[in-house]
């Protein structure tokens, strides 16, 4: 089996495994900050601006991500006559907004399990929101968030597959264009490894960070 | 003059009635305890001073100048309401040490936030001298409150009555012209009031102006000048500690002091 055919197989599978990458990578950096703009709207004062917001996280949180990729691709076309041509740029699109309202709802059960105490100690200290924010709540919230965030990642890994319904070539996609040539059925299955270790280390780093924050309690 | 006024301030949530004019002046220095049944407003009272709560009337002037007027139709802006907050300090039953920072950072948090505020304002860089000397002085005060080897280490390696010590040391750090207790040793075992109880008495020793909203019948009857008894939203009584304790004149203040007694 590990004969040159294996080789060309795993540069194949690693070609599509870069696209699998490159679209959990740009999901992340930019639904985390993203997901935190829509918690500030999910938990504003503004009540239009908090009922829009929350409506928004409804509708992305109760339909399949499949279906908004599709409809990401396809809809300027049908609807504007504009069709989209990258079609990486468009499951990008669908997968930053359905993890931002995903992580916006983590992000507000960490803000609201911190006691009011902290906001009121940071008061009465002269703090302005900000500071109470950014000094005394966020690090508190993170500790509070790294495990539903890390089981959030892991799962971004997993769905970074659904980028082939509009024929993105990703780690699936490539293991499948290879099945559909070769009429070989492993290298499929063989794409189990790259998930796996790549959830291994994801694992092992929101470990470390967990570790890391334990030096206090609360 | 004195150093507190506060005349008429009422408190509404929704149709509750929770403060129904509260009159009574405090004089530099001195030490004023509040006590009271259990929902009768003390705590509200002090989220009032300390602007965590919202006035519904009346008015709190400080030193000559008004910190809060009811009538006065314009409303403060956050940075004012900033500013009024550092005439006061509190310190909650619950102590609400921030976890994440040494005993240490809680104390000079607030201080080098507040020089880093300045440093911005003037558009130059927050100086070091300035943080260091908020570390100086953050030592001293824990020195004062008996916790100086407790100065690295982090809130929940602490008792809780160490906590409530440097909950008092953080406020303390800010200067506060009047420092307001809520209950401090309501959360305490019994064995662990008296540390926090005794740096109070220090406190005083020093001429602390203090508001001390309290259960600790003794404390309020030696430590301090002026005792106030609430009832229902209203001072019922108030005097000093030995007309409120010794010689009160209204009912209600008579079977509160007794049932205490019989603690
Ligand atoms: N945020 C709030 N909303 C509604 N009612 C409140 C609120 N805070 C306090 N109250 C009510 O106000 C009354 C006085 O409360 P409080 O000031 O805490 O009394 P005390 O400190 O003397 O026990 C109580 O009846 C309480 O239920
Ligand atoms: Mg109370």
């Amino acid at each position: 089996m590990f004969d040159g055919a294996f080789w060309s197989i795993n540069l194949e599978l690693l070609r599509g495994f870069a696209n699998t990458c490159l679209l959990f990578v740009v999901t992340l950096v930019a639904s985390l900050p993203l997901g935190l703009v829509v918690c500030f709207g999910s938990m504003s004062k503004l009540t239009p601006l908090r009922v829009l917001t929350r409506l928004f996280i409804w509708v992305i949180r109760g339909t399949p991500l499949m279906l908004q990729v599709m409809i990401v691709f396809y809809l300027p076309g049908l609807a504007f006559g504009m069709p989209i041509e990258n079609r990486m740029g468009a499951v990008m699109i669908a997968f930053i907004i359905n993890y931002a309202a995903y992580f916006s709802e983590i992000y507000r059960g960490g803000i609201e399990s911190i006691p009011k105490g902290q906001y009121e100690a940071g008061q009465v200290l002269g703090m302005t929101d900000s500071q109470i924010f950014f000094k005394i709540v966020l690090l508190q919230v993170v500790k509070r968030i790294l495990a539903p965030l890390s089981n959030e990642v892991i799962t971004l890994v997993k769905d970074t597959s659904l980028a082939r319904v509009i024929a993105v070539g990703e780690l699936i996609r490539a293991a499948q264009d290879i099945v559909a040539q070769q009429a070989i059925i492993w290298p499929l299955f063989y794409t189990g490894v790259f998930y796996l270790v790549f959830n291994g280390l994801l694992t092992l780093a929101f470990g470390a960070m967990e570790k890391k924050l334990n030096y206090f309690r609360g | 003059m004195a150093m507190l006024q506060v005349s008429g301030l009422t408190k509404k949530y929704g149709a509750l009635d929770v403060l129904k004019g509260i009159d009574f002046t405090l004089d530099k220095g001195q030490v004023l305890s509040i006590i009271g049944s259990s929902g009768s407003g003390k705590t509200t009272l002090l989220r009032c001073l300390n602007f965590l709560e919202k006035p519904n009337g009346g008015k709190i002037t400080l030193n000559d100048g008004i910190l809060f007027d009811a009538t006065d139709a314009k409303t403060a802006t956050s940075d004012e309401i900033r500013q009024k907050r550092l005439h006061f300090g509190l310190v909650f039953q619950s102590f609400n040490l921030f976890p994440q920072y040494t005993v240490l950072e809680n104390v000079t948090l607030a201080m080098d936030l507040q020089e880093k505020d300045r440093a911005k304002q003037q558009k130059r860089k927050p100086s070091k001298e300035a943080i260091q000397n908020n570390r100086k002085k953050a030592r001293q005060i824990l020195k004062d409150v008996g916790l100086e080897q407790k100065a690295d280490s982090y809130p929940f390696q602490l008792s809780g009555g160490q906590q409530q010590r440097v909950a008092i040391a953080r406020a303390l750090a800010l200067e506060p012209d009047i420092l307001c207790f809520d209950e401090p040793t309501s959360a305490l075992d019994p064995e662990l009031t008296g540390e926090v109880l005794r740096v109070m008495k220090e406190l005083r020793e020093r001429h602390t102006t203090m508001i001390v909203v309290t259960h600790e019948m003794d404390f309020a009857y030696n430590v301090s000048d002026k005792v106030i008894f609430m009832a229902n939203g209203k001072i019922e009584e108030e005097g000093t500690p030995q007309q409120v304790f010794d010689t009160p004149k209204s009912e209600l203040t008579k079977a509160f002091v007794n049932k205490s007694k019989n603690l």
